[in-house]
């Protein structure tokens, strides 16, 4: 986590260099004007969603996800899985652990990849959270209709990719 | 700072999993939920500032022409492509690639290229792949899901270019700088 912070404000730092022998002080403080501007609408929704994820987190029945998205499921757990990947809140740090869970629990390798393809484009809670607020309810419409499809095609093709190789 | 009509969603959401939690387990339940937001909330704060910060940087760097004529409307597969790989190799959560993001719909890429580019990010970003799904998953799983996930962004942003004709699913106009 340090080091992934370290890379990235590395490229900060070589982000503003250019800027900053191409148009000075003026050019820094524009590009720190424009982040404000982004970084406003996020002030108050940010906090409140880690909060409602974290709450979440709290109450959720793994053992009932376990039994209807195992791997004899078929289509149907993959379907289900796409949904309740969707719906997961959280980031990777409470997704990836939860991912888990269920895996070892018993559930199938495709329905738990449509799950993680589901929570990586879904994500009900970044969509609110990030999303909306900065690229506004238009863009957002558009992404999930053009990604609804995406988490069974990733079940189904780790379905198949799975026959090949076993 | 305006409270406005997403935040009270936010609001709600947030006491309604209070309250589950308190059913569930009493204020145990609930403190734990607290102090977990409040850890995840100092922990993305940094890399939160430096996404923002590289938002408006990369702003000032590219040119319009430049970003529209290789991730405009008319840049086909290509295009794809490399906001694919660019979506890929983009380090950081949603505080980062979503200023990098709105950085680019201003410079003037379309959106089948701004979708490939979040989908990419979202499937096959190289730095959750490595921090996160390899250490959890292992390394069968995850080459499995990363192997049938990689045309998936190309995918999306085809079917975002021809959803936008429809005038149902019109993007707005980027927003001036």
């Amino acid at each position: 986590m340090i080091a992934a912070a370290l890379v990235i404000w590395a490229i900060v730092v070589a982000l503003a260099v250019p800027v900053w022998r191409r148009e000075g002080a003026h050019g820094l403080k524009a590009a720190s004007q424009s982040a404000l501007d982004t970084g406003r609408a996020l002030m108050i929704r940010l906090p409140l969603a880690l909060l409602a994820a974290s709450f979440l987190m709290q109450v959720l029945p793994v053992a009932k996800l376990v039994s209807i998205i195992g791997p004899q499921s078929g289509l149907t757990g993959i379907l289900l899985a796409s949904v309740i990947g969707g719906l997961m809140p959280g980031g990777p740090m409470t997704s990836f652990p939860l991912a888990l869970v269920v895996l070892q629990g018993g559930a199938g390798v495709p329905q738990i990849t449509a799950l993680i393809t589901g929570w990586s484009v879904f994500a009900l809670h970044r969509v609110l959270a990030y999303e909306a607020p900065i690229m506004g309810w238009r863009f957002v419409g558009l992404r999930l209709a053009s990604s609804l499809i995406l988490p069974v095609a990733a079940g189904l093709g780790a379905q198949a990719l799975l026959i090949l190789i076993h | 700072m305006r409270f406005k009509t997403s935040d009270i969603v936010f609001l709600g959401l947030a006491c309604a999993g209070g309250l589950a939690c308190w059913y569930q387990g009493g204020w145990p339940f609930v403190i734990a939920g607290l102090a977990e937001a409040v850890g995840l909330l100092l922990m993305v704060m940094p890399q939160l500032v430096a996404g923002l910060l590289m938002g408006g940087l990369i702003a000032r760097l590219v040119s319009r022409d430049k970003v529209a004529s290789l991730l405009g409307r008319q840049s086909g597969i290509r295009g794809l492509l490399l906001a694919s790989a660019a979506g890929a190799v983009t380090p950081g959560g949603p505080f980062t690639s979503f200023p990098i993001v709105h950085a680019l719909w201003v410079a003037g890429a379309d959106a089948g290229a701004l979708i490939a580019y979040l989908t990419a990010w979202a499937l096959i970003g190289l730095n959750r792949l490595i921090v996160w799904e390899l250490p959890f998953m292992g390394v069968e799983f995850t080459l499995v899901r990363v192997l049938v996930s990689l045309p998936l962004p190309i995918l999306a942003g085809l079917i975002a270019r021809m959803l936008v004709r429809s005038p149902l699913l019109a993007m707005k106009k980027a927003p001036a700088e």
